[in-house]
């Protein structure tokens, strides 16, 4: 029929030489491409997937655990010695290189960018570039197919356009400016108090991802993520940093606004990437900065836009606790708004831990001054305890800008030294500034 | 096991220092910082307390013993009393680290007194945090201390000390100096790890200072249960191997000074006591090959039986008695079975050890000890003999409902496949009926019925039956008859009565196949009259090999593993006839092989050699004198180091045979071991490449499966390897891999397997692709799994021009609904646990025949293929009332999880179903009682299992 010659390029079945295209023909050649299957079934038999080494059983740390790692361990090195055995008894290396400059010049320069659309055949398939129209095109013959999947990036040759080659990396280039490489310099130390929520984070978070057994001996499932929220300015992007610096597992950091995204489902899909990646180079931990900008309530929306962030949403609530399980992959996500995000994105199993970060306490307060004075050169007469005693409500930040505040009138008058009179004046203008004009201590 | 002063290989100190380094680190940090602001960011009471341990200290150090006493009482008071979260230092300890040298150096002056003893005790408890890696302090300041209860500091402590015990135990053994001491201590947190629900800790521990005998007195009713589980699968991990870095420069220039005594080799005289060199050379040559170290066992063989031994007596001593069995026949130990049965003194649990026997497969006399009714023991007896088997299988399948017998259409299934297919198979070849008559004799299996050969029986004389018997030529007609044996499988009287009809049939290839019935009737199946040893003997020395074939291979199947002493002297002097011709040799010595498997049987062994001896050159070359060392292999079946002196002998074979035979015989020897290091030597015969002609390849990569096959991790490590082997092997090696796959993953239909069957099964080499067909067949073996049910109809459509392939996809279809689905073929039974010998016998037969597929299963020997008759199992969970009727009782059915070394009761199995019995038990699949009213009499539910009613049980209502 006009699907071109169907049945494999080394393949003299006799299937295939009786090509004279009745219905029992077509009918039956579904069979025939073995390896052809769909994206869902890819993800099991990957190339990460089939290298995956299997599971060892009895989380404790005991002999018997010990055993079986040897165990893996003597077969992965034998499995290396043999590879590496026959890597080296492959003779031809000028062959491959002859071999390789032939498939360059057939592939052309400079090759196009395209994606594949569908499948028609071993050899043919219907490709799209970003723009203009779909082409059927054929599919050279050392593109390995069994990679080729529906959706994938491929290289297209540039003037016929047929498909010459795959892009391996099908990670979102969203996504993976996500990834945190370098990490910020943020410790625990630099914390002044919030020690409960310290250890309630590193319970959810961490230790389940270095020590599963503890959880194991216990007989409880480690928690799945936690939200952080508070009033602004009370640490939890600190924390989160704090997290980052010191965990060794993948970090991803996303804010919520970034979900939003201009097409229909480009959001959610960009939820599925970030969630696929994380569980790809999992232990990783999955930060959502002002998850507000997605995870409010539902309710009637009437403009597309609204509809679109609540389906962004609901992918995320699917990924966060849905059909399929994810492992190694913790979420924080961190708001100040707790009680205007939907109660399905908080129900226990999804977010098990809710953490708040309430405005410091005087022995909080003193440590945070202490941090941020820290550095500074302070003239004899400072006296933080005035500060730290107040009555007024400070909060992290607020403290951080009264510092860098009374920094800066030092530096207005030429001074080396901080005063006291520069901390009290930073202190009313931050708390004018705060409370909205309305100077401090008017209605006293 | 581990001696290495490596703290991350010693159990309960790895977890501990790791542990210790992330507790430690955490809070370091910010101390460090902290305290060049001295305490001003410490809490009130946290500043209080501080002073308070100071002051202690101070007073500690006082002259006044009455103060030191009272100063180093509230210091252990805090720190018992303190408490802290897993991710801290706890805080008195925190504090007082400062403090660590001070006490230390005070101590030292310190005279003799109880008030040192204290003070030891602290400083032990200290150098938990304090003391440097490897310094041992904490068990140091033990040993002197007050040796008070243990269990007071806390589990973290008794677990630093276990460490630094198994650290101090290598080193005192290396010095050779008294341990006593430690032992003491040993007993102690033993004692302490075994009443706290710790088995794991204190198995590790005694087995890092080698003495697993301590725990018999240790454990008790409430946790006899996960320790022995604990034991048992430490056990199935058999000996480990410590990996050695090598710089490979070193090795290559030891092969170099070894091969200089090449020469003095060469003489025969030397060649005996040089042995160890050969290996040794061989070994380098691996090694010089860019290999990355080399393997030394590291734990001596037996040890892992010592720990069996442990686990039995311990099963004993709880009189937990199934469990006992099953330990016992794992050890292979007829000793310790007898055992079982004269310490156990109630009849129903002997009759349910007589069915965990009868389902392994093995033979078994009772005697007068261990019964000492007459009347008693032949009930007994019965039940190992299996006899009720038949019976029980068609109960399941009438509750089941599966009765109704199948023709192979159902099968096929034809009128899924649009035509084409039906329309090529319509021309009726005899290959085609060939194929049907095997098709209906697998699926059709034990049933009694089917709609080709017993159907007539009512029609006339001369009706259907024979019409279809006589659809089949020549040696088709074998196979033919045959298969009525099959169907009737296991039920002796009917099956002989029917298939005597054949026997006064004038064509010999008829005869051939009605003994060859006998034999897979009776399969399993022990008769006190022995009828198929008295049909069968007469033919053995008739004229015509076919009707010699059929009664050999009938006596192999009927008597496999029972040593029976007459089939022997009937059958050796056949191996030593000059004139024989050689496929009646190869089912002769395969026989033999599988009435003595695994019994190491000199005298066969012998005979067998001596054939292989005298046979010329061209006739080793033949297909069928592969079959020759496969039958020396079989008596050698699980006995790893037995085999080495046959071994060596098969050294001085014809070239042509020679590695040949060395494979088989190593791959059988070790088969059902996991021993990595065999599968290393099987991987290295496979990384070498050759011109065509070598045969030796494909029982190594079968080797690969069959010793790999032991345990779960090594079964998917193996798969891996496989998947290299088929990238980088030759022909010859990827013709062998899907039917090592299929060993592997048996009745067990794995996607990832089944995937890469699929691919193969299109692969351009045909034997590649028959190879890869009948492996999906047998992976899926008795599941009726519709994927690969499915891929196989497709293949039939594929193939349908190619006589040959269509086939090999024909008896696949067979397989995957072997007995309608009730069956497996799986060797391994009691939750993955013991091998039947006699089953794996079966299969590797079957695969060596398949590693030369065109000789012989297309060739005129099909019937081969009853060979898997052996590892023919109903996969069912029976419940039986106490007079061994069946009992319908509700079941939960589901994924086993495995729970070995957990903590509390965790659930053994999940995403379980609830059923009554009888069930069907798909692979990975676990059972318990869904009721309390019933107690069963073996904790495993598999096969027949008697119910007793539980005492205890109330009604609700």
């Amino acid at each position: 029929m006009g699907q071109g010659t169907p049945g494999g390029l080394n393949r003299q079945l006799p299937g295939d030489r009786k090509n004279d295209g009745d219905k029992k023909e077509k009918k039956f050649e579904p069979a025939a491409p073995p390896a052809r299957v769909g994206r869902k079934q890819r993800k099991q038999k990957g190339s990460e997937a089939a290298a995956r080494i299997p599971a060892v059983t009895p989380l404790t740390k005991c002999k018997l655990r010990l055993l079986k790692l040897e165990r893996i361990k003597d077969y992965l090195l034998m499995e290396e010695e043999f590879v590496a055995n026959q890597e080296r008894l492959k003779p031809q290396e000028e062959k491959t290189e002859e071999d390789r400059s032939k498939v360059d010049d057939l592939r052309g320069s400079p090759m196009s960018v395209g994606n594949l659309e569908e499948l028609i055949d071993e050899n043919h398939a219907i490709v799209s570039s970003s723009v203009g129209p779909e082409y059927y095109v054929g599919i050279l013959s050392f593109v390995d197919k069994d990679q080729l999947e529906p959706g994938c990036a491929i290289l297209m040759h540039n003037k016929v356009l047929s498909v010459v080659g795959l892009l391996q990396d099908d990670v979102d280039p969203m996504v993976s400016v996500m990834k945190v490489e370098k990490a910020p310099l943020e410790s625990y130390a630099d914390i002044g108090g919030l020690d409960a929520q310290i250890q309630e984070i590193k319970e959810a978070v961490e230790l389940p991802l270095t020590h599963p057994e503890l959880y194991e001996d216990i007989g409880i499932k480690p928690p799945k993520g936690v939200i952080l929220y508070g009033e602004p300015g009370t640490g939890k992007t600190l924390l989160a940093k704090a997290v980052a610096n010191s965990t060794s597992a993948t970090f991803l950091r996303v804010v919520g606004s970034e979900l939003i995204q201009k097409y229909l489902g480009d959001g959610p899909k960009l939820v599925r990437e970030l969630f696929r990646v994380a569980d790809d180079l999992s232990p990783s931990i999955v930060f959502i900065d002002e998850i507000d900008a997605v995870g409010t309530k539902r309710y009637d929306a009437h403009s597309g836009g609204e509809r679109e962030i609540q389906r962004t949403m609901l992918e995320l609530l699917n990924q966060l606790d849905g059909f399929d399980s994810r492992g190694d992959v913790k979420v924080i996500l961190a708001t100040n708004k707790i009680e205007s995000l939907d109660p399905a994105l908080l129900r226990p199993g999804r977010i098990d831990r809710k953490i708040e970060f309430p405005l410091p306490d005087i022995k909080t307060r003193r440590r945070i001054f202490q941090i941020h004075t820290a550095r500074m050169t302070l003239a004899d007469d400072v006296n933080l305890e005035e500060f730290v005693m107040t009555k007024d409500e400070f909060s992290g930040a607020d403290i951080k800008a009264i510092c860098t505040e009374a920094g800066l009138l030092a530096l207005r008058e030429r001074r080396m030294k901080v005063t006291h009179a520069d901390f009290k004046k930073a202190k009313d203008k931050v708390m004018f500034k705060k409370k909205e004009g309305v100077p401090e201590g008017l209605y006293m | 096991m581990s001696k290495t002063p490596d703290p991350n290989s010693t159990d309960a100190s790895g977890s501990k220092s790791t542990k210790e380094e992330a507790t430690i680190k955490v809070p370091s940090k910010d101390p460090k910082k902290k305290d060049d602001k001295k305490d001003e960011d410490l809490s009130e009471e946290d500043l209080a307390l501080k002073q308070q341990l100071e002051l202690y200290v101070e007073r500690a150090q006082d002259a006044d013993p009455g103060l030191q006493k009272v100063a180093l009482e509230s210091m252990r008071q805090e720190i018992r009393t303190s408490t802290s979260s897993m991710t801290s230092v706890p805080k008195p300890l925190k504090f007082l680290r400062p403090h660590y040298g001070t006490l230390k150096g005070f101590y030292e002056k310190m005279p003799d007194s109880d008030l040192k003893k204290l003070m030891a005790d602290i400083l032990s408890v200290l150098a938990l945090t304090m003391s440097a890696e490897g310094e041992r302090e904490s068990l140091k300041y033990r040993l002197v201390g007050s040796q008070g209860e243990i269990g007071s500091w806390g589990h973290e402590y008794v677990r630093n000390l276990a460490g630094e015990i198994s650290q101090e135990y290598v080193k005192r053994q290396s010095e050779e100096a008294s341990i006593d001491d430690l032992m003491e201590l040993v007993q102690q947190i033993v004692a302490f790890h075994m009443k706290h629900n710790a088995e794991p800790e204190a198995v590790d521990l005694l087995m890092e200072v080698e003495d697993l005998d301590l725990l018999v007195e240790h454990v008790d009713n409430t946790n006899y249960k996960r320790t022995c589980s604990y034991l048992t699968s430490s056990a199935n991990l058999p000996p480990t191997y410590k990996l050695f870095s090598f710089d490979s420069g070193t090795i290559v220039k030891i092969g170099v000074d070894l091969l200089h005594y090449e020469p003095y080799l060469s003489n025969k005289v030397l060649r005996k006591p040089f042995f160890p060199i050969f290996s040794l050379l061989w070994m380098c040559q691996f090694l010089s090959g860019g290999s990355q170290g080399v393997k030394t066992p590291y734990l001596p063989g037996p040890d892992d039986m010592l720990v069996l031994d442990i686990a039995y007596t311990i099963y004993m001593k709880f009189e937990e008695y199934p469990s006992a069995l099953v330990t016992a026949l794992y050890l292979d130990n007829t000793q310790y079975v007898k055992q079982v049965f004269t310490s156990c003194d109630d009849l129903l649990r002997k009759k349910q050890f007589c069915y965990i026997l009868a389902r392994h497969g093995q033979t078994f006399e009772l005697d007068e000890e261990m019964c000492a009714e007459d009347e008693e023991r032949e009930g007994l007896q019965e039940i190992i003999n299996n006899t009720k088997l038949s019976e029980g299988y068609l109960t399941l399948a009438r509750d089941i409902e599966v009765m109704e017998a199948k023709t192979p259409d159902d099968i096929y299934k034809p009128h899924l496949l649009d035509g084409r297919a039906s329309a090529g198979a319509s021309v009726d070849s005899a290959r085609q009926n060939l194929a049907s008559t095997f098709v209906n004799a697998f699926v059709n299996a034990g049933f009694g019925q089917d709609k080709l050969m017993t159907v007539p029986s009512e029609a006339s004389s001369g009706g259907a039956s024979t019409s279809w018997l006589f659809k089949n030529k020549e040696h088709g007609k074998a196979s033919a008859a045959a298969s009525l044996g099959m169907i009737l499988l296991w039920d002796v009287d009917s099956g002989l009565a029917q298939i005597d009809k054949y026997f006064h049939s004038t064509d010999t290839h008829v005869i051939a196949g009605a003994l060859l019935g006998v034999g897979i009737v009776n399969c399993g199946i022990k008769n006190e009259c022995d009828p198929a040893l008295a049909l069968l003997a007469e033919y053995i020395d008739k004229e015509d090999p076919s009707i010699r074939i059929g009664a050999i291979m009938g006596l192999g199947l009927a008597y496999a593993g029972s040593q029976n002493e007459q089939i022997r002297s009937k059958l050796t002097p056949i191996l030593g006839d000059s004139k024989a011709s050689l496929d009646v040799l190869a089912f002769t010595a395969i026989s033999l092989g599988l009435v003595y498997v695994g019994s190491c049987n000199e005298e066969i062994a012998q005979a067998i050699i001596f054939a292989l001896m005298e046979r010329s050159e061209s006739e080793l070359g033949e297909p069928f004198a592969r079959l020759l060392p496969l039958g020396l292999g079989l008596l050698y079946l699980g006995k790893q180091e037995s085999v080495e002196a046959t071994a060596e002998v098969s050294k001085t074979f014809n070239e042509k045979i020679r590695k040949h035979c060395d494979m088989t015989l190593l791959s059988c020897a070790y088969a059902g071991t996991g021993n990595v290091l065999k599968v290393q030597h099987f991987l290295g015969q496979c990384a070498q490449h050759f011109e065509k002609g070598e045969t030796f390849q494909g029982p190594a990569v079968l080797g690969i499966a069959m010793v790999a096959m032991a345990e779960e991790l090594g079964l998917e490590m193996a798969i891996r390897s496989l998947e290299h082997l088929l990238q980088y092997g030759e022909q010859n090696i990827r013709r062998a891999v899907p039917l090592a796959l299929a060993l592997l993953c048996i009745s067990n239909p794995k996607v990832n397997v089944m995937d890469t069957l699929s691919r193969l099964s299109h692969d351009s080499d045909s034997e590649v692709a028959m190879a890869a067909i009948i492996s999906l067949g047998l992976i899926g073996a008795g599941t009726n799994n519709a994927r690969i049910a499915g891929m196989l109809r497709n293949l039939s459509s594929y193939y349908y021009k190619e006589a040959n392939l269509l086939f090999c996809v024909r008896i696949a279809q067979g397989l995957v609904h072997l007995g309608k689905g009730l069956l497996t073929l799986s060797p391994y039974h009691s939750e993955h646990f013991l091998l039947s010998p006699t089953a794996l016998a079966g299969l590797v037969t079957l695969l060596h025949a398949c590693l030369d597929m065109k000789a012989i299963i297309l060739g005129k020997y099909h019937y081969i293929l009853y060979f898997l008759t052996l590892a023919m199992q109903p996969r069912m969970l029976l419940t039986v009332d106490e007079n061994l009727k069946p009992l319908s009782v509700p079941v939960r059915v589901g994924q086993a999880v495995d729970v070995v070394g957990q903590a509390g009761r965790p659930k053994t199995i999940t995403g379980f179903q609830t059923h009554s019995t009888p069930v069907l038990l798909a692979a990975g699949d676990r059972a318990e009682l869904a009721t309390e009213k019933y107690i069963p009499l073996s904790p495993i539910l598999e096969g027949f299992v008697i119910l007793k009613e539980n005492p205890d049980y109330r009604d609700d209502q």
